[in-house]
């Protein structure tokens, strides 16, 4: 709320501000805190005998490369898929626009089914092509990723889109006037416009991406050692009441995420600082 | 010839931006196109520079036959309104951009004699451009720390930079205010006068036409109204549309022409003078506005000097007998514009 005139604050925005910290206590940070005091509850031996499991090691593998390659796709094709939103014009565009927040508005899970139904190597429309290709894509790595890369695949977009519309293309045309190429224009004028949002629809992507759970949980098939992630390890840790081991990858996923926001408001602060 | 432009078409939807354009700008001429907004005047320019295409016509640079080549081959500078500069790029590397992009070391390293040769060259010449714009001490500046002037000059000579053939400014002090606006205008024409490339900008602003350019193109309605030089298009427009872009005009017995090449005299003297009363004089500085209504019914507006008004004393209710001045620049005023005939 704003305080118009009044520079002293008055009753009702201690009243706000009791009411914002006592909600977010309430729903975020203490869980969160009990999580790492539960994970340090007898010293570091829950995250020691995590790290020496190595199944659990394989998990965390498996997570951080569907993460790390869903982010790279999803960079590629959101950059490009905001140089064609924006500088293009062409039929159904903005139906594009929409389809491309669909992943975002539709259950992770439902996700998951789709791509079962679609390559599903006994029944689904192009699976068993693949399969017979030699490449199995549900309950293996290819579908861990497609699934991963499905969930996470609008927040590049959302954040390159806006750059790109304030900035327009007067640059560009005069790089182009100058007698740059396509793709000399790309790389030395728009890309470098645009890298802080990028940097932000990367971080977001890759938070997102290590954090999912229920698209995965339908295409991996939960092979231990092979096509367990982490977040499906916390799920089985838990359901096994192996509550320390849970919380514990639970408390390595959270701290990846922590550390990306924290790069996050250090790279606008110092975008601020320019 | 440096242009030629062969009927040029230019249509968007409906919307007809250029039509049946014909026009030849000779090598080393400052050529303003001149006329109100969403006349086409931006369309040509931007289709000389091949950063829109014809619907139909040809454009013809130094000979070569342009119609179909992409911006980046054309060789032209082009300058922006609002200067499009490279904002995370430094004013000389702004100026350097193109020659970079023309300078093949291929792939060596870096530290090759041969990149390292270009670099001098490139450095020697962004030097020696930023001090023909009076840029030289703010060459590792971002663009965000000057002023509009020092941008659009910056911008002037990251164009130059690449030697163009035709260097093509849209509206280049449009952004700008009116002092800077001013001193800007008469830069360019004494830099056009060192530097002599073929040179077209648009503008809407008649002073500034009349003022730079050798030659103005008069556009309206996608399409041309006349072409001559500042003192042609002033003494003998083509039309009435042509003679009241360049300035003030009112009507007279059935003629346009200017208000000050009224004379005005407190009798019938002159032969074909028209009766007049005063509605209305309005002072300003030196001149003085009278409006006139004639025994026909027809408005006049007459300017004078101060002096001139005293002289005879003009006030409101006078009877005056207004006349075209000998040699007054007059086209017959056509209230419905006939299209045919009409043009270059």
């Amino acid at each position: 709320m704003a305080e118009r005139t009044r520079p002293a604050p008055g009753p009702t925005t201690y009243v706000l501000r009791v009411l914002v910290i006592t909600y977010l206590v309430l729903l975020v940070i203490w869980p969160v805190s009990l999580v790492v005091t539960n994970t340090f509850a007898n010293g570091d031996e829950a995250l020691r005998s995590i790290l020496e499991d190595p199944d659990l090691v394989d998990a965390l593998r498996l997570t951080a490369v569907a993460a790390v390659v869903a982010t790279a796709i999803n960079t590629v094709f959101g950059v490009t898929v905001s140089l064609l939103l924006v500088r293009t014009v062409f039929p159904g565009k903005r139906i594009l626009s929409a389809l491309l927040d669909l992943p975002l508005s539709v259950s992770p899970i439902v996700v998951g089914l789709a791509l079962v139904l679609v390559y599903g190597g006994r029944n689904g429309w192009f699976g068993p092509t693949l399969e017979g290709a030699g490449l199995q894509v549900i309950f293996s790595t290819p579908g861990i990723i497609m699934a991963t890369a499905f969930v996470s695949l609008p927040l590049v977009i959302r954040e390159v889109v806006p750059v790109l519309q304030e900035l327009g293309d007067e640059q560009e045309q005069a790089a182009r006037s100058l007698g740059a190429s396509g793709r000399q224009t790309f790389w030395r004028i728009t890309l470098p416009s645009i890298k802080w949002a990028v940097v932000y629809g990367v971080v977001l992507t890759m938070a997102r991406s290590l954090g999912e759970f229920g698209a995965v949980k339908v295409v991996s098939g939960n092979v231990l050692g092979e096509t367990r992630t982490a977040t499906l390890a916390v799920e089985e840790k838990y359901l096994n009441f192996d509550q320390e081991g849970a919380y514990a990858i639970a408390f390595l996923l959270a701290s990846v995420s922590v550390l990306a926001i924290v790069v996050v408001s250090l790279l606008r602060s110092r975008e601020a600082h320019r | 010839m440096s242009i030629d432009i062969t009927g040029v078409s230019k249509r968007y939807g409906d919307f007809v931006a250029l039509e049946g354009i014909d026009l030849s700008l000779p090598r080393g001429q400052l050529t303003a196109l001149l006329g109100p907004s969403g006349g086409g005047k931006t369309t040509l320019l931007r289709i000389i520079a091949g950063l829109e295409t014809p619907d139909t016509g040809s454009v013809v640079i130094e000979g070569k036959d342009a119609t179909r080549l992409p911006v980046q081959k054309r060789n032209v500078g082009f300058v922006f309104q609002h200067y499009a500069a490279f904002k995370h790029l430094s004013v000389a590397r702004n100026v350097a951009f193109g020659l970079e992009i023309r300078t093949h070391g291929g792939l060596r390293p870096p530290w090759t004699p041969q990149k390292r040769a270009g670099r001098e060259r490139i450095q020697a010449k962004v030097e020696e451009l930023l001090a023909l714009v009076h840029l030289s001490q703010f060459a590792d500046r971002l663009p965000s720390q000057l002023s509009g002037g020092q941008r659009q000059r910056m911008a002037l000579a990251r164009a130059l930079a690449i030697e163009p053939t035709v260097l093509l400014l849209d509206e280049p002090f449009g952004a700008l205010d009116a002092k800077v606006r001013k001193e800007l205008r008469d830069w360019l024409r004494r830099l056009h006068d060192e530097v002599h490339v073929t040179t077209v900008f648009v503008t809407h602003d008649q002073e500034e036409a009349l003022e730079v350019a050798d030659e103005i193109v008069v556009v309206n309605q996608g399409r041309i109204e006349q072409v001559g030089t500042p003192d042609e298009l002033y003494d003998d427009p083509a039309n009435d549309f042509v003679m009241g872009f360049l300035g003030e005009t009112t009507t007279l017995g059935g003629v346009v022409l200017r208000p000050h090449d009224i004379e005005v005299d407190r009798g019938p003297g002159r032969a074909g003078a028209q009766e007049a009363v005063v509605v209305r004089v309005l002072r300003v500085g030196f001149e003085v506005r009278v409006s006139a209504e004639t025994v026909a019914g027809e408005q006049v507006t007459v300017s004078m000097t101060r002096t001139h008004a005293k002289a005879l004393q003009v006030e409101e209710g006078a009877t005056l007998w207004l006349s075209p001045a000998v040699g007054a620049a007059t086209v017959p005023s056509m209230p419905v514009r006939l299209r045919d005939g009409v043009g270059a």
